[in-house]
């Protein structure tokens, strides 16, 4: 899966989440550019990128992303790899 | 000490910024100390030991993490959450667990009674914030003991909040300078958190001790006890944003750039985007440690969701109603995010507002009474049940004498004034400048003259998130 297959079905996934088909997002997006994405939101969001790419965000991932790039190399990193790590608050 | 005694605000906050900006910039961070410790010391001669016992732990678990080989990073976080929260909960839950323990079995353990640290809840918080963005990789620990007292210690931050990150400050903590305009902003801002405090939180304390308080409960109207719960949140809004407001204008005098607390809550949309604006140290806390822990598996989105709320009922305080009170905001949040903001902006913006006022009106009467039965009491009246008639004129008698009071209340909880204040420094023109700046000027000056009067003529009341 290159970087492009991620960006595009990511863009898919915000779509959906904020109801929005207007939305184009690149690699430095972050929450300040889309008017809907708050905390709450986020919650949405984080959990249809998961089910996207089946895999999970670890807990510090969730509330360090810096912006939809760092999203798609953790997904990148982690989809489809097949391993499933074991997640929990104590893994680094 | 509290911010707005004139102790403080007339002797102790100006030795300190004197002595501060004549000493060399090298003996900055421990003049701040030793003044932050004589504040906390003031307030809490006993616990001071605590204070400084825990920012020493804490350090040290802090190397552990970042520095430290093999299993030491682990070992020093575990090690870290349990010193913290372990003393957070027993010093602050012990005494109600063991009165429920006591009243479920009919058990007589001794309830033990101790006073809260000084602001425990706050210090302890901040701790854990930087012993997880150091396990996170976030942040390196730091390396200076001093340093680190700084940031545990800094006294406009340390007793009741904000909850500032080690992230936000951790530059400034090391290397700093102010500049005249952070100098006289930050001023601005302490005369207008101490008005909002002394002018005006203080005084709806008086109309809701009347309204509220256990004796003329009972036979409340319906009127008087939503006057009496409406008064209570805008007592309550004004003492704790004055206090952020002193609190971030003092860390601007002397360098550092606090984030805002308040962004005018009451203005808010639905009830979601109340807590985005309301104490929001404490909601982005939750959000970013306890939000998206992984103990729920699949259901994590409402599993987590009602953790934080629980966990902001319980950390207010030990007690039924905080408990409660964290619940009812829980709810009202899922529903939101049930119905979905695509629905909730469908709904007229005026039922938008009916409804979230009416949430939180009702909310800050579940806070108000640790009592049960009272709280009970207080909502069967507001809603008709009670044994009080619609109106009486005990109500119309406080609305007519405080009328001034209460219209500046409204109007002090909507950015009306920052606004008008935004634009017409648009204004190109300097004449029109210079003349908003010393009106603004002068009616500071006349804030703080005011604030002084009152103060001098009060008993003092300390600021109410102290007892969290």
């Amino acid at each position: 899966m290159t970087h492009e297959d991620i960006m595009e079905r990511l863009t898919e996934v915000f779509r959906e989440v904020f109801d929005d088909d207007s939305i184009n997002i690149n690699n430095r997006t972050t929450a300040n550019d889309i008017e809907e994405w708050d905390s709450l939101e986020h919650i949405n969001l984080i959990e249809a990128v998961e089910k996207e790419f089946s895999m999970r965000f670890q807990m510090r991932e969730v509330s360090g992303m810096k912006d939809v790039g760092e999203m798609a190399d953790i997904i990148a990193e982690r989809a489809g790899s097949g391993t499933k790590k074991k997640k929990g608050f104590f893994k680094k | 000490m509290a911010f707005s005694s004139l102790f403080f605000m007339f002797l102790f906050l100006p030795v300190c910024i004197g002595v501060y900006f004549l000493a060399n910039s090298k003996y900055r961070n421990a003049i701040l100390i030793v003044f932050s410790l004589i504040f906390y010391a003031w307030g809490d001669p006993i616990y001071i030991w605590l204070l400084l016992l825990v920012s020493c732990l804490n350090y040290l678990f802090g190397k552990m993490i970042t520095y430290g080989n093999g299993g030491a990073p682990k070992f020093g976080l575990v090690l870290g959450l349990v010193v913290n929260i372990g003393l957070l909960v027993s010093v602050k839950y012990t005494g109600f667990l063991v009165e429920n323990i006591n009243s479920l079995f009919n058990a007589d353990f001794a309830v033990p009674k101790f006073h809260l640290p000084l602001g425990l809840s706050f210090f302890t918080f901040r701790a854990i914030s930087y012993l997880v963005d150091c396990h996170w990789g976030k942040i390196k620990a730091e390396r200076s003991l001093s340093t680190f007292l700084l940031y545990m210690t800094l006294f406009p931050i340390t007793t009741q909040g904000p909850i500032v990150r080690y992230e936000t400050i951790a530059l400034q903590l090391h290397s700093r300078n102010t500049t005249v305009v952070d100098f006289s902003e930050g001023l601005g801002r302490i005369v207008i958190g101490l008005a909002k405090k002394v002018l005006i939180a203080d005084q709806l304390g008086t109309i809701v001790d009347q309204f509220l308080s256990s004796g003329g409960l009972e036979n409340q109207s319906v009127l008087g006890a939503w006057y009496g719960v409406i008064m209570y949140a805008l007592q309550i809004y004004f003492d704790f944003s004055g206090y952020s407001d002193m609190a971030i204008g003092m860390g601007r005098i002397f360098g550092f750039k606090f984030d805002e607390n308040f962004r005018y809550p009451f203005v808010c949309k639905d009830v979601t985007e109340f807590w985005q604006r309301w104490h929001i140290s404490l909601g982005t806390f939750f959000r970013d440690y306890v939000l998206y822990m992984p103990i729920f598996g699949k259901r994590r989105k409402f599993g987590g969701l009602f953790l934080v709320w629980i966990c902001t009922g319980l950390w207010h305080g030990a007690s039924w109603n905080f408990l409660i009170w964290g619940l009812y905001y829980g709810i009202f949040l899922a529903i939101e995010m049930m119905i979905g903001k695509k629905i909730m902006k469908k709904i007229p913006m005026a039922v938008r507002h009916i409804y979230n006022k009416l949430v939180i009106a009702v909310g800050f009467c579940i806070f108000y009474f640790t009592d049960l039965s009272e709280m009970g009491t207080c909502l069967k009246s507001m809603f008709f049940m009670g044994s009080g008639s619609f109106t009486d004129p005990l109500l119309a008698s406080s609305f007519k004498s405080n009328f001034i009071l209460i219209i500046a209340a409204i109007i002090g909880c909507f950015p009306i004034f920052a606004n008008i204040k935004k634009k017409m420094l648009l204004v190109k023109d300097k004449n029109t400048y210079m003349v908003v700046q010393s009106f603004g000027t002068l009616l500071l000056v006349a804030l703080l003259v005011l604030s002084g009067i009152f103060l001098v003529n009060a008993t003092n009341r300390p600021f109410l998130y102290l007892q969290f």
